[in-house]
């Protein structure tokens, strides 16, 4: 007698449970679309560049002997203390490629569902606004993260390792939590600003063309009006001179730029709210079609 | 009759999927139903002939050119594609009437064809809304409206009444219907097999790439002979039926319908048994209450050809 | 093929210029007419300062971001949203030549932009240089800097079109290619420089390099000819859309389904 593979329907006895983060399948399914696109993963591989030198930095300094030849004149510069692992989190090459990969991996979040209609079927769900915006926003979150708060952690393990001690937490004992914190002000800040730009448009390639130039005329605003008036509060209008500040803040250092660093944790989330205001007024359940 | 689309071991396969499989069709004056199951291949068919795709191998031509990268040969031909796209920021009005400026018509011609068209397909009262509100089927009527609003002397529909409701359906059947006079040709697809029961008899049956039957829907399915005919009547005495009809030759199979009031034959020789029928009924006393030939119709014809 | 374009170039400016995306750009382009007011309220008397900023600020805003980022949407455009938005058939499927579909609609988006950054470069123009320059004087440099901008919307645009006629992701491309090639090039000594459209288009500039001191814009430039700037760009812009044109004409755009 041949096999049954097919039973049919059966009647199911247990208890209907909902799922208890409904916002997983969301993030899952922007991940994995993520990684399907030609050239993603050869982008978040060479993201990594920047925290393999830094690991070599951390190698070298507990070597210093040996190398000495190499890194004449340079024996403060490898100093592992907060000060290298905020020069590693406020690198302009790091903020640059989590840019490049929001570019690849946020632009289409909330364009493409616009775009194709997807919105009521992701609403016809037992799904929330927020389990859905929080869904989008945790495929940044999850980006960004690898980027910063497990290459950071990386790097402080493999320096208590390599140095056989934990001298450094001892001196610092706070440096995890500023690897977190700052991780996290990241992720919070990159997945605001790039599901604000996602909503603004059904097109991904404006979106994506937004996602850059935003971030670039910020800079080059703050460049001409610092350029011309010598004033350094202009760099508020720099996403990139914000994160900066708040970094060095987080990590006890002496911020870049001479203002307030508070003043750059205001702006940063004044538009952490821009961007909640606007995705909860582009983000709707029912279209409305005039 | 000349052929008006003549493709000669068409084939076309997109990566290491094949698309469509050495098609040669001659496709004449009228309206002729390109049917099959999707992923059959029939908007692979319709891109080649209509231009918009290379032929990976063989040849098409349509009036006698070559389609591809010809564009002259456009004003005779209309395409209406199978997408739900435009070009959504404008009016219904004024995307007809920009594509008939790109047809070549001055702007009032333009205007003039475009309101005409509109009216046509029953969207005139809502010409002046954005594209963007429309419901699917305005969307499909302007799709339309697109295609025939240069009156080409050809027009290729792709899967036209997708998203139309059924009065919609019927409008359109009969402009389809209505298209052919004074020789121009109309090649229509769809999956739905009664819609193309309803515009023509005369089909090209298509599955996985390849050109499984082309006719007379009558003409094909006489062709099946070793698929015998179904008849299936539904009467007040099977049983008696039965007895009476497993004593006449022509009858091949018999067997009881599951409800208990029918009885359901092959025949190899339909029109014989037809004719008979009448008399059987009446000689014996049998009281008929319905009699159908289940398979005769479109459907069961695919079914057959695609080995259901 | 004239038909053709005319008839594309029309249908397509007036879409171009209904679309949102075209009041954003013409927001995002009049900011230096803004800060040119606000430059101005700040630097009423020292005009040296003023000509400074219009010429290394505003300019290079200019020529360095607002020009790339007008010509890499709109040049990528030409092709690539027939395509995303599957209207691709529209076209094809009427009597218009392929060539013609390129050149008209390339024109089409080339023309507003083109009409953006004139009409706020014309604000912030003379808004930084009312009363310091003669009535000719002020017409004749603005007419330079306009043509400047004119010819690098065109060689721009001409060159994303192409890219987004050859390739799929053109605009990540065109990312790389305007804001780290023409930028790194101009670090480069000697004829290097020459491979970038930014370079010929500062060789046009009407000023010359600052003998001391820095200048944003000239930094490290080694300016070509005006006359082969000139001829640079003109052929930069006919070759690649020529190529855009023979590209368009042979390949095939299938729509993923």
């Amino acid at each position: 007698m041949a096999t049954v593979r097919d039973k049919g329907y059966h009647h199911w006895d247990g208890r209907l449970e909902e799922l208890r983060f409904p916002w997983w399948p969301v993030t899952r399914n922007g991940i994995r679309l993520s990684f399907q696109r030609k050239y993603f993963k050869f982008l978040v591989a060479f993201s990594y560049l920047p925290a393999f030198f830094f690991l070599a930095g951390i190698y070298i300094s507990e070597r210093l002997e040996d190398f000495r030849f190499m890194v004449r004149g340079s024996e403060t510069f490898l100093a592992i203390d907060p000060k290298y692992f905020n020069t590693y989190f406020t690198a302009d090459f790091v903020l640059f490629m989590l840019i490049m990969i929001l570019v690849f991996a946020g632009a289409g979040l909330i364009a493409d569902d616009m775009k194709h209609n997807a919105l009521q079927l992701y609403f016809s769900r037992p799904l929330r606004k927020r389990d859905y915006l929080f869904g989008k926003a945790a495929v940044v979150f999850f980006f960004v993260l690898a980027l910063t708060f497990v290459p950071g952690m990386i790097l402080l393990f493999m320096k208590l390792v390599f140095s056989g001690s934990f001298a450094l937490l001892v001196q610092y004992p706070w440096l995890p939590l500023s690897i977190v914190a700052c991780s996290v002000l990241y992720a919070v800040v990159f997945a605001s600003y790039t599901l604000l730009l996602s909503a603004l448009s059904r097109n991904r390639r404006y979106v994506t063309i937004l996602i850059f130039a935003v971030y670039l005329f910020s800079d080059i605003l703050f460049g001409i009006f610092y350029g011309t008036f010598r004033n350094p509060h202009f760099g508020l209008l720099s996403l990139k001179a914000n994160l900066q500040q708040a970094g060095a803040a987080i990590f006890g250092q002496s911020t870049p730029f001479a203002f307030p660093w508070l003043l750059s944790l205001l702006v940063l989330a004044g538009l952490c709210i821009v961007a909640v205001a606007v995705l909860s007024r582009r983000v709707r359940e029912v279209e409305i079609v005039r | 009759m000349t052929a008006v689309i003549c493709t000669k071991s068409l084939s076309r396969w997109y990566g290491n999927v094949l698309g469509l499989n050495d098609v040669s069709l001659d496709i004449e004056p009228g309206i002729t139903g390109l049917l099959g199951p999707n992923g059959a291949g029939k908007s692979t068919f319709m891109k080649l002939v209509s231009g918009q795709m290379k032929p990976s191998s063989g040849r098409t031509s349509v009036f006698g050119e070559r389609v591809w990268n010809n564009p002259p040969i456009f004003r005779r031909l209309g395409f209406c594609p199978e997408q739900d796209a435009f070009h959504e920021g404008v009016t219904g009005w004024e995307f007809v009437k920009g594509l008939l400026e790109l047809q070549g018509f001055s702007s009032r011609e333009a205007a003039d064809r475009a309101v005409r068209a509109l009216e046509f397909v029953e969207m005139i009262s809502d010409k002046d809304r954005r594209i963007r509100s429309y419901s699917r089927g305005m969307r499909q009527r302007v799709k339309i409206a697109q295609s025939l609003a240069h009156d080409p002397d050809l027009l290729i529909l792709d899967e036209p009444l997708n998203g139309l409701d059924p009065l919609g359906k019927r409008k359109i059947i009969r402009l389809i219907k209505d298209f052919p006079k004074a020789g121009r040709t109309v090649l229509v697809s769809s999956h739905v097999l009664p819609e193309i029961e309803a515009m023509t008899s005369r089909i090209v049956l298509i599955h996985q790439g390849r050109i499984l039957a082309e006719g007379d829907i009558h003409y094909i399915r006489d062709l099946i002979e070793a698929h015998p005919h179904v008849i299936s009547v539904e009467c007040s005495d099977p049983r008696r039926l039965a007895g009476i009809l497993v004593r006449e030759e022509d009858i091949a199979r018999l067997q009881f319908g599951a409800d208990g009031r029918t009885v359901v034959f092959e025949t190899h020789a339909r029109d014989k048994v037809f004719s008979r029928l009448p008399r059987l009924f009446v000689e014996n006393g049998i009281a008929v209450e319905s009699i159908t030939s289940p398979d005769d119709n479109l459907q069961s014809v695919f079914d057959y050809l695609v080995g259901k | 093929m004239i038909r053709t374009f005319r008839s594309v170039f029309g249908f397509y400016l007036m879409l171009a210029v209904r679309a949102p995306r075209a009041r954003a750009f013409a927001l995002l382009t009049f900011l230096p007419a803004v800060l040119a007011v606000v430059f101005r309220l700040s630097f009423p008397a020292r005009s040296v300062e003023v000509l400074g900023v219009f010429s290394d600020i505003l300019v290079v805003f200019y020529l360095q971001f607002l020009l790339i980022i007008l010509a890499l949407f709109y040049g990528t455009s030409v092709c690539s949203e027939e395509i995303e938005g599957k209207t691709l058939a529209y076209l094809t499927t009427r009597p218009l030549s392929k060539s013609g579909i390129i050149l008209g609609k390339t024109a089409a988006y080339a023309l507003l932009s083109a009409a953006i950054v004139l009409i706020s470069l014309a604000v912030s123009f003379f808004v930084m240089n009312a009363g310091r320059l003669s009535a000719g004087e002020a017409a004749g440099t603005y007419l330079r800097y306009g043509g400047v901008l004119l010819l690098g919307i065109a060689a721009y645009t001409a060159f994303f079109t192409f890219l987004g006629v050859l390739l799929r992701k053109a605009v990540i491309i065109g990312l790389a290619f305007g804001f780290g090639w023409e930028s790194i090039l101009q670090y480069f000594p000697g004829s290097t420089q020459r491979f970038s459209i930014a370079h010929y288009l500062k060789s046009l500039l009407p000023f010359t390099p600052k003998a001391q001191g820095f200048s944003l814009l000239t930094f490290r430039l080694e300016p070509t000819s005006d006359a082969m700037s000139l001829v640079a760009l003109v052929l930069i812009t006919g070759v690649f859309l020529a190529l855009a044109c023979l590209v368009f004409r042979f390949k095939e755009y299938i729509s993923e389904e």
